[in-house]
């Protein structure tokens, strides 16, 4: 089974990810920002990381770079309610998979995940 | 001049003809007085010398009787001649003194006073007969008892051979002067005459003092005090701020001088006078265009500011609004996948999907928009745009009924901007034309240079022939999420966001519009120059 993280401030994202994604068969973990998200991935590890830009602490161009950092094979794929044709090419030259602009439908959400990781 | 007539003693005039009148009162008395002085020399020159003649015709009579013996005829001739006007006293006395004949009967025989003209005319000691002054002086001229002016003649009657030789040797031949005869004879008649002629020159004198002075007054009236009258009447208007006010000096004297140097003066005065108002004027006619200058530029500043602000703030509204969204976008679909396709409640679902996506769209929008992050820069070619943005609007369904009049300025016209970015700004000037017209009617787009401020434009004109903006709506056109068009038609951010951007590239965006007969925009942006 794949895993995935979502770290995102919100709740109501990371409830509806979780919606969308364990029905179709993926492992979904939580967390509710930068710092509790890396400490999850020291002790576990996961296919994917969906992960929000703009949090309190950490912020999210800074997790990715950390994530590069230590695990470079894990994807990730930004979710973003402000996006621009700049953060999404920072991003993805930082090594992001891919980026979905909020609010995102569940079947391009699915279709983004399976893209990165297949199902 | 005031002053003057209160104090009349400090004018010119009257100071000067004081001080002339004054030396000519002096001058005058002394010619008066040298003129009497001469006069009256002379009246007694004349009259001594009648006098002598008379004394001498006497003398010649007494001579006759004595030889003819005929004594008794010697007074009453003196007695006679003694009726003439003025005659006092006539007598004759020997060299003694004896009085022998006299007018006056009572002294015969008496010795005349010592002292009088008749012995020291010649002899200067009596005790020494011989001491004899050479050329005696035989007149005196003398105040008698009536205090009027008296001639007093002395002639010596000498011893001549008829008289030693007469018949009565009575006189010996070594006598040499034998007696005197001597006449008084009142000058009272001269005296008048002399003061009356003397009050007769003081009043012509006064007289000629009047007129002498009445003239000077007069010329100085005319050369001097009148023509400073002037000179004080113009000074008093040019201080007053008469600088038009010339004096009519037309004399080449000094005080012409004098005129001539106060109305270039004033002249002088007037120039710089005209000189500060034109610098004055200039001045504040430079103030109001700055302070105008300064106001637009507050205006501008403050709208941009305002416009900035409440970009940041919809920016952040809209980044909140999306994650709500997210769930409601989720949780709808997941919903929906409950029901068949075709019931009641997916169809529910699906409205609630389509509003959420509307959300979505208009929050795109409004981010997109109120982008802050400066776009990179090149130099672009406006009327390239322009044509390309022309091109898209016209292959568009809601274009196909409008008439597109366009009229560019075939130079040139290059810009620092973002293309896209301005692409985006042109289209939203057609969308909104299409919309104020209905989507029909004619757009007129134009391009051209403008000069503003020593500064070159490029002016880019959006003309349609729509509805037009209401005066009211005016103010508020610029303002984000400001709009006249349907809920689902328009966000109210186009103009706001496009206004941002033109401020940003250094240009301006105007408008002017009549209702019912359409609007205009003019987006002027700064142009590069270049040698083609």
């Amino acid at each position: 089974m794949k895993k995935l993280l979502v770290i995102d401030d919100e709740p109501i994202v990371r409830t509806s990810c979780q919606k969308i994604l364990i029905p179709e068969g993926y492992e979904v973990k939580i967390a509710e920002n930068g710092n509790e998200g890396l400490e999850i991935l020291e002790k576990e590890r996961f296919n994917l990381i969906l992960l929000d830009l703009k949090m309190p602490g950490i912020d999210g161009v800074d997790v990715l770079k950390i994530i590069k950092e230590r695990w470079p094979e894990i994807k990730v794929i930004i979710l973003t309610g402000y996006s621009t044709v700049e953060t999404a090419v920072t991003t993805l030259r930082m090594g992001a998979f891919n980026f979905i602009e909020k609010p995102f439908t569940p079947d391009k959400l699915l279709k983004s995940v399976e893209e990165a990781i297949g199902n | 001049m005031k002053e003057i007539f209160i104090h009349p003693e400090r004018s010119l005039g009257v100071k000067l003809i004081i001080a002339i009148g004054l030396s000519m009162i002096l001058v005058t008395f002394i010619f008066w007085f040298a003129i009497l002085h001469k006069q009256k020399k002379d009246i007694y020159s004349i009259t001594v010398r009648a006098g002598k003649s008379f004394v001498n015709f006497i003398k010649r009579r007494a001579r006759h009787n004595m030889l003819a013996l005929n004594r008794e005829e010697i007074q009453s001739a003196i007695e006679d001649i003694s009726i003439a006007e003025g005659v006092e006293r006539i007598r004759i006395f020997d060299h003694r003194g004896k009085i022998y004949y006299s007018t006056d009967k009572v002294e015969i025989g008496n010795l005349v006073d010592k002292t009088s003209i008749a012995c020291n005319a010649c002899h200067i000691d009596l005790s020494k007969p011989s001491a004899i002054i050479s050329e005696p002086k035989k007149w005196e001229i003398y105040k008698n008892l009536k205090n009027f002016t008296a001639l007093k003649l002395i002639e010596p009657i000498y011893n001549e051979s008829s008289c030693y030789t007469a018949a009565c040797h009575v006189h010996k031949e070594d006598e040499k002067i034998l007696g005197f005869v001597e006449a008084e004879i009142s000058l009272a008649i001269l005296d008048i005459a002399q003061f009356r002629q003397g009050l007769a020159l003081t009043g012509y004198v006064f007289i000629f003092f009047i007129v002498i002075s009445l003239l000077i007054g007069i010329i100085l009236y005319k050369i001097v005090t009148s023509p400073i009258n002037e000179l004080v009447t113009g000074m008093k208007k040019v201080s007053e701020g008469d600088l038009d006010y010339r004096v009519a000096i037309m004399t080449k004297d000094e005080i012409g001088v004098l005129g001539n140097a106060f109305n270039s003066m004033a002249e002088d005065l007037k120039k710089a006078k005209e000189k500060l108002e034109r610098w004055s004027k200039s001045l504040e006619e430079e103030v109001v265009k700055k302070t105008e200058e300064i106001r637009k530029t507050q205006q501008g500043l403050l709208q941009a500011e305002k416009l900035a602000s409440l970009g940041r703030m919809a920016a952040g509204v809209a980044h909140e609004i999306n994650n709500p969204l997210t769930g409601i976008v989720t949780f709808a679909h997941l919903l929906k996948k409950r029901f068949p396709p075709e019931s009641p409640e997916a169809e529910d679902l699906n409205v609630i999907i389509e509003q959420a996506d509307r959300c979505a769209s208009i929050i795109k929008n409004l981010l997109t928009f109120a982008r802050t992050t400066p776009s990179e820069k090149t130099i672009v070619n406006i009327n390239d745009i322009l044509s390309r943005t022309i091109h898209l609007v016209k292959n568009q369904e809601r274009f196909f009924n409008i008439k597109f009049d366009i009229n560019m300025d075939k130079s040139l016209l290059i810009t620092h901007g973002n293309a896209s970015q301005l692409q985006q700004i042109f289209l939203n000037m057609f969308i909104n034309a299409a919309d104020a017209m209905n989507e029909r009617g004619t757009i007129t787009v134009a391009t051209k240079k403008k000069k503003e401020d020593n500064k070159t434009y490029i002016e880019v004109e959006f003309t349609d022939t729509g509805c037009g903006i209401k005066p009211e709506d005016m103010p508020k056109l610029f303002e984000p999420f400001f709009t006249t068009k349907p809920v689902d038609k328009g966000t109210g951010l186009g103009l706001s966001v496009s206004y941002g951007i033109i401020k940003n590239l250094g240009g301006d965006i105007k408008v002017k519009s009549k209702v019912g007969e359409g609007t205009s925009f003019f987006i002027t942006l700064p142009l590069i120059e270049r040698e083609q």
